[in-house]
């Protein structure tokens, strides 16, 4: 076997491990592909969870105005804040009869958007 | 020892002519006697049924109904000695004061008195349903300390309140009034107790000031009228349940061709009951079971028995214009893929642990707004003794579920602002709200009580307008109606009306 051959193998073989591994991980940490609102999902620890409320949320605007009203909402103290602020406010958001907080809401319409 | 009279051994003609005629011996007819037993007043109270359940005399309530569908009028109410007691569930509450008020937002809202006003009544009328020591609200939460704690709900419209029961004997219902209280009538020798007496008729003086006779009748074996006597009284209280106060009033139309105190076209409107839709909403608790008494009834040590419900503050009922609702936590429930996935974002994003999240449904106990359309008429169909039956028109307002809802929506913010949990409402429109309705069997406001005889019935004592000697007692009076169960209401109202007798008959 001819030593650039060799080469050749051992990385595409090592590359077919790496990527392995990774999606591996996938089981303690999802991977998303990147997304242009990926500052606003950090948010949410179980994606999937929120994506599956979100696509019942109804009348869900445009995942960049989502995103946008999002990034106000939680700029000042994170979501743990946003929904305080949306409890203490009454901005509450039905989603097939559950009563939500507003940015829970919209974040789960965000992740189920994209 | 009076015994009790069967009127059907009465010589037909038979002329009684007492101080007090009390027509129904239910609730509240049972609890007037009983106010007036020490007095010098020759009572004579007047109930159409027997002791026992008796299908001729209940075919006297059939009716008919228009609207929205309702129970059956025979089917929510007993016409023998105890009266309605004889199948209620036992639930107690007092009306709350924003029950009382006149509220700008609420058409026909306000009693003429406030809630004060029958306060001195409440603990003999919590005695007379056996409903043990009054620890309802605040009281209640410590008395039920040692069975669990109460869900801290933080500031907002809700808290948690409590019902206390009628006391129950085994597996026998709670106070039937007719069999708990037969003996104590028979002890007062002023009080005389006629049984199968049906009065057909309210005769009024021809200036119609004044109830000049009653026309009785029994029901005959033949199925038509049996024996026919008359009662001449001074005073007169009627007191036979939220229907047929209505129907007596409006079949007695010789002088005042409207119907007795029907001058105003009042009588038999304003007909309500509480309804009770089953499966409301869904409450999760994120930390697991809520106390037991939350869910069932629990006995204390002192022999009272508790529930808890979530009940709007005052505050909350202005603010919000939401009417009175008593919510209960009912069966547990599964969650679906979309009620976990509600669960666990919601939880993370509050910063709280859900792994031993509990789900239960929710019940409840609603107050209508006050309807002068849903009401009470008589038809040409007539029963056994001729007199005409009575024919429903049920409604209920939109803005009446819509005003719950708005109850429900805070409830679910505060277990979200307390971190304690969440709320799903399972209702989304008219259709789902009916599906799963019931009713109390509360029959309210037929005769409304106002100190003005063109909103009202009866004045603040319960004195028909207009009329010297007619009283009337039980929930018809209720111009608003609470969504507490009417039972130690109406006996408190009644007891009030019994001091007002003390002196005015006297």
């Amino acid at each position: 076997m001819k030593r650039r051959t060799l080469i050749a193998g051992v990385t595409a073989a090592g590359a077919a491990v790496a990527a392995g591994l990774y999606r591996f991980t996938d089981l303690f940490v999802k991977h998303y592909p990147p997304t242009p609102y990926d500052d606003v999902l950090a948010a949410l620890v179980d994606r999937e969870e929120a994506a599956r409320l979100g696509a019942l949320v109804s009348d869900a605007a445009a995942p960049d105005v989502l995103a946008a009203r999002l990034r106000t909402a939680l700029k000042p103290n994170g979501l743990a804040g946003a929904v305080g602020s949306d409890i203490a406010a009454g901005r509450l958001t039905e989603v097939e009869g559950w009563v939500v907080p507003q940015s829970v809401a919209l974040l789960s319409a965000l992740a189920a958007k994209v | 020892m009076t015994a009790f009279i069967d009127a059907r051994t009465l010589p037909s003609g038979t002329v009684l002519e007492p101080d007090l005629a009390i027509i129904g011996g239910g609730p509240a007819g049972i609890s007037l006697a009983l106010a007036l037993a020490s007095t010098k007043l020759n009572i004579l109270l007047l109930e159409s049924g027997g002791l026992n359940f008796d299908p001729a005399s209940q075919k006297m309530y059939a009716g008919s109904q228009s609207g929205l569908s309702y129970i059956a009028l025979d089917a929510g109410r007993l016409r023998y000695l105890g009266g309605g007691t004889n199948h209620w569930g036992g639930w107690c509450r007092p009306m709350d004061e924003v029950d009382f008020e006149a509220r700008p937002w609420l058409p026909h809202s306000g009693w003429p008195f406030p809630r004060k006003a029958l306060e001195p009544y409440y603990p003999r009328a919590q005695a007379l349903v056996e409903a043990g020591p009054w620890i309802y609200d605040q009281k209640g939460d410590t008395e039920n300390a040692a069975e669990g704690s109460v869900l801290p709900l933080g500031k907002g419209g809700l808290y948690t309140s409590w019902f206390q029961f009628s006391k129950m004997r085994g597996d026998v219902l709670p106070t039937q009034f007719g069999k708990r209280y037969e003996a104590e009538l028979k002890r007062a020798t002023n009080i005389k107790p006629l049984l199968h007496a049906n009065i057909t008729a309210i005769r009024l003086s021809p200036d119609a000031r004044r109830v000049e006779k009653l026309e009785g009748a029994t029901l005959g074996s033949n199925g038509g009228a049996g024996n026919r006597f008359t009662v001449k009284p001074r005073f007169v209280v009627l007191a036979a349940g939220g229907m047929e106060n209505a129907r007596l009033l409006l079949a007695s139309n010789d002088v005042m061709k409207t119907g007795v105190g029907n001058q105003n076209d009042l009588v038999g409107r304003f007909f309500a009951d509480n309804p009770v839709p089953r499966d409301v909403a869904t409450v999760v608790s994120f930390a697991g079971p809520l106390a037991p008494f939350y869910g069932s009834n629990q006995t204390l040590n002192d022999g009272a028995i508790m529930r808890a419900t979530f009940a709007p503050t005052a505050a909350f009922c202005r603010s919000a214009q939401v009417l009175g609702s008593l919510s209960t936590i009912e069966q547990p429930v599964e969650l679906d893929e979309t009620g976990k996935a509600a669960v666990i974002t919601t939880a993370i994003a509050l910063g709280v642990d859900a792994s031993n999240a509990k789900a239960r449904s929710l019940g409840c106990g609603m107050e209508l707004a006050p309807d002068p359309d849903r009401r009470l008429v008589l038809t040409d169909e007539k029963d056994a003794l001729g007199l005409p039956r009575l024919k429903l028109n049920m409604r209920i307002a939109d803005e009446d579920f819509a005003r719950y809802r708005r109850t429900l929506v805070e409830l679910g913010r505060q277990l979200l602002a307390t971190r304690t949990g969440m709320l799903r409402i399972d209702k989304k429109n008219r259709d789902d709200w009916m599906k799963t309705m019931d009713w109390g069997h509360h029959h309210l406001g037929t005769t409304r009580m106002h100190a003005d005889p063109k909103q009202g019935v009866v004045d603040a004592d319960g004195l028909v307008h207009g009329l010297g000697n007619l009283y009337i007692a039980g929930s018809s009076t209720f111009p608003s109606y609470s969504a507490s169960n009417p039972t130690l209401n109406l006996i408190a109202l009644t007891l009030r009306l019994a001091d007002h007798l003390k002196k005015v008959v006297a």
